[in-house]
């Protein structure tokens, strides 16, 4: 997708200032950066065609189709589950043709829709992420019960959201639906204030 | 001894001069306490002294032992006069140190009250702590942690706590009986709200709320464990110590502050330690466990299905106020794979007249002042006990330097242990004896006792130890409905068969032995920890000194003069309950409601059980017959603000912005909730008096030249797969096979019950891909809708959808200029003549120098108007550009309001018509209604109620008076008719000033709808005094004939 004159506008613009809020710790408890210019598409398999979607999808883009609750990443193009023969297809920095062009060879098997805009993806680590989290993540992040790889779709002080971990750091990706990015950053910004949230990245300021 | 003080007279307030300062004892009190300048717990302001009204010393405080950190000091005030406290002191043993009994006005007879136990379960000691807006009311002195520069009050009193107007109450109570509310303020009704509720308000109650907004934050949080244990006393730790060595995650929740239940309040000895050493050691190795959290200052208040329960941390209650970032109280939900009960019991007191005076304490909570917080309460006790343990209470008495003036103990024989300590007590001992009254006011001063031989003997005193036995804590094994069961053996009520999930050990359980306890929290720790997978070795269990635990149960001292008070908290006597008897509330949840015995903050702790063994006498039933009252959540009292959380105020729900939200709100734009959305209501300009003067101004400037406005908030589904038109066949009334690609449709679709539930156009953007779009207020239960059918009606159907809401800025672009504008704004390459994209066309193609765009031909407005969508993220970046595009032609955006102008000026239905009653046929679309094919709500839609033709239907209105305003709501009548219910004919759902025409217009849902055009009728609307006689018209107001649009 060409960009136009307009630079793409995220939904924390004007809103999340980069550095430091909360509480101010020596270091940061929990660390924030939006992905931003990231590709995002919802995966559906059309009706009896998931073995077909797995194997196209390993042939096409050298990755496993993820099971339930998991993820797989590979080269170009990571997946994450996201509901019964539902995945999204993610890669941290969108192709210039658009992830509907990019997915095209799944078309056969998978109705391909682009989220890219949709969602805004924020990357919580920090060694106070899981304390930040548990106060409003009601899913168990202990590393017992989820692990790298692993996702769940829950809710976020009423805010649906997917979850995935990407490292062991730990580090975690939000996909929260763009017009509730500002109520969710209100939740995650008043959650690690008493631990200190640093806000990188290049989100603008107003 | 012969302390003058001791014969001070009812209403001095005195409990007389501290105690000897423990010369040869084992404890002693602190040599600093001076008689002469402390001479009453609450003496007059004139004898406070001192600049600061600062009391001196800690008269009452032993002068060693004790789990209070001497070496800090904390000042606090009660009633405004300074005292001072340890770290480690609660509210309640800090005033007693000083002295101070007297600390509250009881609920309906203001009787003075005092501290009767030193834990939650407290029903006397309620304050109100700290100032201004975060006062807090009925606050248990008993749990409320000391910390430095704590300021409560007394409440319920007035003037004074030591001299209490209301205490009149007390003469009147033979009409102030139980049912006394119900009975006397019947009649008339019309007073209760007037006079009565607030007058009874007044003079009962507790606490006074601050009435200001809680400056402090709350949260809430989730927690996961194998293991949960709740309590931390001996069978506590011993089930957290089990669980916690093999690896299991463990969470301890203990409420109090510190670690140990009893053992911190006894006076025990453990593996050769004293008991408080060994709850610390153990302590220690839980702490370094790193599986194991220990939340204390925790309660768990609740238990509810799948081993979730809910528990209030309260972090910073302790402190003046919360540290800058942290919240007063988190509320956490716990979901817990196995939970061990390890809650204790309650000690329950005695039944004999005036058994309320302050001084009067329970035998548990008086040795948990003595051990636990080094402080005497009292200088000259009796003990009255029908428990062995009265052997321990005389004993920590005794070292404490506390004189015994008697034991009363009602068995005729009592025990050996009992006998042995009252003599070395040198306590008379008066077996086979009870307290028949308490005498004193503000503080008790001798007791009234009969003796076995029937003798009535006073004996002067100052403190009451009073023991009935103990019920066990059952509340969380009974959350979720199961019902406790009567043990002879303790005299309490035991756990059944707990639920699935949960074990309960030690008091909990009806095990009141310490060896007990141990024994069962190791072995449950360690099972509950084996459910949930993890192995480990049975722990070691400490030795310790026996005890004897048995009793005779006690339930009510009979000829009693005075009032004999089963409930404290709710001033609910024996009278009443006999009361209640008599006027057949005998079922416990009657007895219970009719006296609100059991009810308020303390819930009946300590008085549930003799209430219902004083029924089950009267009643002449057993115990188990009698059965106990419903055990629910919340096990304490919840401040509603820690259930909130932070989701209070402009995050009660998250709300949803649009992509234009921060332009809009860099015009000024006025907002409305819609749902979740935030959307731009208007856009005042500068000179614009009023709301409707800038909605005028958006409509005309949409009808003359072009508007703006962010439709981004409708629903979007991208529809896919080879079956999506027969999809699109089922799911709506209209047809779909024949829709081209590149064309937009306006589709109706209805629920089962034939009523219509949604309405909006689809796109067809290529052979299998639809574009469907809903209402803002519909788009979730459309979604669902859709997701329903497919999963369960029709999974044969290839189609894969999902919501694009979020993923595409769309924008109305309505007005006669409004393809000038959108030329400028698509890029040049793409043909949007009304050739090329007539009326109800769609098109894929790009804007603003290559951005992806749609574009749809299709108008709400009436006017020549397009829908340009952009992805969300260039959606700031497209409505700048329009408004640049547009400058040129007059353009102005729109919001919400003009938007509906317009939709009532073209009869278009929204929300306020699509209401849940309405048929396609009622708003005037069923010749949508397909014949040739089946679809959701076609065979109920036939019903004959909903095609009848006086069905309330879709009409235009307009006043007969063209001056006069319209409202929604006003109900139809026809001219003449009373306007009553009988007479009702429908109701206006939505109105507007059109500008058009110049006045106020209607839509509305009339009986018999089209068919009365032309006729008029009131629009009546008594709520806002309207009687207006308006015109019966044809819906559509403006360019009937629809040339405008397809300019």
């Amino acid at each position: 997708m060409a960009e136009g004159v307009h630079p793409i506008v995220s939904a924390l613009d004007g809103v999340a200032a980069p550095g430091r809020h909360g509480r101010r710790t020596a270091d940061p408890g929990v660390t924030v950066s939006e992905v931003r210019g990231g590709g995002l598409a919802l995966v559906t398999a059309r009706r009896g065609a998931r073995a077909a979607l797995a194997e196209t999808v390993r042939v096409a883009f050298g990755v496993a189709l993820p099971e339930a609750r998991r993820t797989t990443e590979g080269a170009e193009l990571a997946f994450v589950w996201c509901g019964p023969e539902q995945w999204l297809a993610y890669c941290r920095s969108a192709p210039r043709e658009g992830m509907e062009r990019l997915l095209a060879p799944l078309i056969a098997h998978a109705a391909i829709v682009d989220q890219s805009h949709g969602r805004t993806i924020l990357r919580v680590a920090g060694p106070k992420v899981r304390e930040a989290l548990a106060k409003g993540v009601a899913v168990d992040l202990h590393p017992r019960a989820f692990k790298t790889g692993d996702t769940a779709a829950t809710l976020v002080a009423h805010i649906a959201v997917q979850i995935w971990q990407v490292d062991d750091a730990p580090t975690y990706e939000f996909a929260v639906a763009r017009g509730f990015a500002q109520s969710f950053w209100d939740w995650l910004e008043s959650s690690s204030a008493e631990f200190g949230l640093e806000l990188v990245g290049n989100t603008r300021t107003a | 001894m012969t302390d003058p003080s001791a014969k001070t007279s009812p209403g001095d307030g005195g409990a007389g001069s501290p105690p000897p300062c423990g010369e040869g004892s084992g404890l002693g009190v602190a040599k600093n306490s001076v008689r002469e300048s402390h001479p009453t717990p609450n003496p007059s302001p004139s004898r406070g002294g001192g600049a600061a009204r600062m009391r001196g010393g800690e008269s009452w405080r032993l002068r060693q032992g004790g789990l209070v950190d001497r070496t800090s000091a904390h000042t606090f005030s009660f009633d405004g006069r300074g005292y001072r406290g340890h770290a480690g002191d609660t509210l309640a043993s800090a005033l007693l140190a000083n002295g101070v009994h007297l600390v509250g006005r009881s609920f309906k007879y203001h009787r003075p009250r005092g501290i009767l136990t030193a834990g939650p379960e407290e029903p006397n000691a309620l304050v109100e702590l700290r100032s201004g807006a975060r006062r807090e009311p009925n606050t248990r002195a008993t749990t409320a942690e000391l910390y430095d520069g704590l300021e409560a009050r007394s409440q319920n009193r007035w003037p004074s706590l030591k001299f209490d107007l209301l205490a009149v109450n007390s003469l009147a109570s033979p009409i102030l009986s139980a049912g006394f509310y119900y009975k006397t303020f019947m009649w008339p009704a019309a007073l209760w709200e007037r006079l009565y509720e607030p007058l009874i308000r007044r003079a009962a109650g507790l606490g006074r709320a601050s009435g200001a907004d809680d400056p402090d934050t709350y949260e809430k949080a989730f927690l996961h464990c194998d293991v949960l244990v709740v309590g931390g006393g001996a069978a506590g730790l011993m089930a957290a110590l089990a669980a916690g060595r093999t690896g299991a995650r463990v969470v301890l929740c203990e409420e109090d502050f510190r670690l140990g239940g009893r053992l911190i309040a006894e006076s025990r000895v453990l593996d050769d330690q004293r008991s408080s050493d060994w709850v610390a050691r153990i302590g220690a190795e839980l702490a370094a466990l790193p599986n194991v959290r220990i939340l204390a200052r925790t309660s768990v208040f609740g238990a509810y299905d799948h081993g979730t329960y809910a528990a209030l941390e309260r972090v910073n209650d302790h402190v003046a106020t919360p540290p800058e970032h942290e919240p007063r109280q988190r509320f956490w939900h716990i979901y817990a794979k196995r939970c061990v009960l390890a809650a204790g019991a309650i000690e329950r007191p005695l039944v004999f007249g005036d058994n309320d005076r302050p001084g009067i304490m329970l035998a548990g909570a008086v040795r948990t002042y003595i051990n636990r917080y080094a402080v005497a309460p009292g200088r000259r006790a009796v003990v009255f006990g029908t428990t062995d343990e009265t052997a321990q209470t005389l004993s920590d008495l005794a070292r404490a330097g506390v004189s015994v003036e008697a034991v009363v103990d009602p068995r005729a024989e009592a025990p050996a242990g009992v006998e042995a300590a009252a003599k070395a007590a040198g306590a008379r001992l008066v077996a086979g004896g009870a307290v028949m009254r308490a005498t004193g006011s503000l503080h008790v001063h001798g007791v009234d006792v009969r003796t076995a031989a029937g003798e009535t003997v006073h004996i002067a005193c100052d403190l009451v130890c009073v023991a009935g036995g103990w019920s066990p804590s059952v509340h969380l094994a009974s959350h979720k409905g199961a019902r406790p069961v009567w043990s002879e053996r303790i005299a309490g009520f035991v756990p059944d068969t707990p639920p699935a999930g949960m074990g309960v050990a030690g008091a909990a359980n009806g095990d009141l032995g310490l060896a007990d306890a141990l024994a069962g929290g190791a072995r449950l720790g360690l099972a509950a920890a084996g459910d949930a997978g993890f192995d480990g070795q049975p722990v070691e269990l400490p030795k310790v000194d026996g005890e004897s635990t048995g009793l005779t149960p006690l339930w009510r001292v009979k000829g009693t003069r005075g009032k004999a008070f089963v409930d404290l908290q709710n001033d609910v006597t024996d009278k009443d309950v006999a009361l209640a008897e008599r006027e057949g509330f005998r079922a416990v949840e009657h007895l219970k409601r009719y006296t609100t015995l059991g009810m308020a903050t303390d819930q009946g702790k300590t008085s549930n059980v003799a209430a219902l063994v004083l029924m089950a006498e009267l009643t002449a039933r057993s115990i188990p017959q009698t059965g106990s009252t419903t055990f629910r959540p919340p096990y304490a009292p919840i401040a509603i603000g820690a259930l909130a959380g932070e989701h209070r105020a402009r995050h009660f729900r998250p709300t949803r912005l649009p992509p234009s939200h921060r332009w809009a709100q860099e015009q000024g734009a006025v907002f409305v909730e819609a749902g979740q959305w935030l959307r731009a209501q208007w856009y005042p300009q500068a000179g614009e008096a009023d709301w409707l003067t800038s909605v005028n101004r958006e409509v005309r400037t949409v009808r003359e030249r072009v508007g703006v406005c962010d439709v981004s908030t409708l629903g979007k589904i991208d529809l896919q797969g080879p079956d999506s038109a027969e999809f699109l066949e089922r799911l709506y009334i209209n047809g779909w096979k024949n829709l081209a690609v590149g064309k937009a449709r306006y589709g109706l679709m209805l629920r089962e019950d034939g009523m219509v539930m949604d309405d909006g156009t689809t796109s067809r953007l290529a052979e299998q891909r639809y574009l469907v779009t809903t209402t803002t207020a519909n788009a979730a239960k459309v979604l669902q809708h859709m997701e329903l059918c497919h999963q369960w009606l029709w999974p044969d159907l290839d189609v894969q959808f999902c919501s694009v809401t979020e993923q595409w800025a769309q924008f109305s672009i309505a007005g006669p200029r409004a393809r000038d504008t959108l030329r400028k704004v698509i890029d040049g390459q793409h043909d949007i003549s009304d050739a090329a994209l007539p009326y109800l066309g769609a098109a894929e193609l790009t804007a603003m120098g290559g951005v992806a765009a749609r574009l749809f031909r299709i108008s709400f407005s009436g006017e020549l108007a397009y829908e340009i969508a952009v992805p969300a993220g260039h959606g700031d970046g497209l409505i700048r550009r329009l408004m640049e595009a547009g400058r040129a032609f007059g353009i102005a955006p729109y919001g919400t309001e003009a938007l509906g102008v317009m939709r009532i000026e073209k009869g278009h239905v929204a929300g306020n018509e699509l209401n849940g009653q309405t048929t396609a046929r009622n708003l005037g679309l069923g010749r949508m209604m397909s014949r040739r094919k089946d679809y959701i709500g076609r065979v109920m839609a036939d019903r004959p109620g909903l095609t009848a033709a006086d069905r309330p239907s879709l009409a235009g209105f307009k006043p007969v008076d063209r001056d006069q305003r319209l409202r929604a709501g006003a109900h139809f009548v026809r001219e003449g008719a009373r306007p009553v219910l009988a007479s009702d004919e429908g109701y206006m759902t939505s109105v507007a000033f059109s500008p058009a025409l110049g006045h106020w217009i209607g839509l509305g849902l009339i009986a018999g709808g089209a068919a009365r055009h032309g006729e008029r009728v009131r629009a009546y609307d008594p709520v806002r005094h309207g009687d207006v006689l308006v015109e019966v018209c044809d819906p559509v107001f403006y360019d009937p004939a629809g040339e405008r649009l397809r300019g």
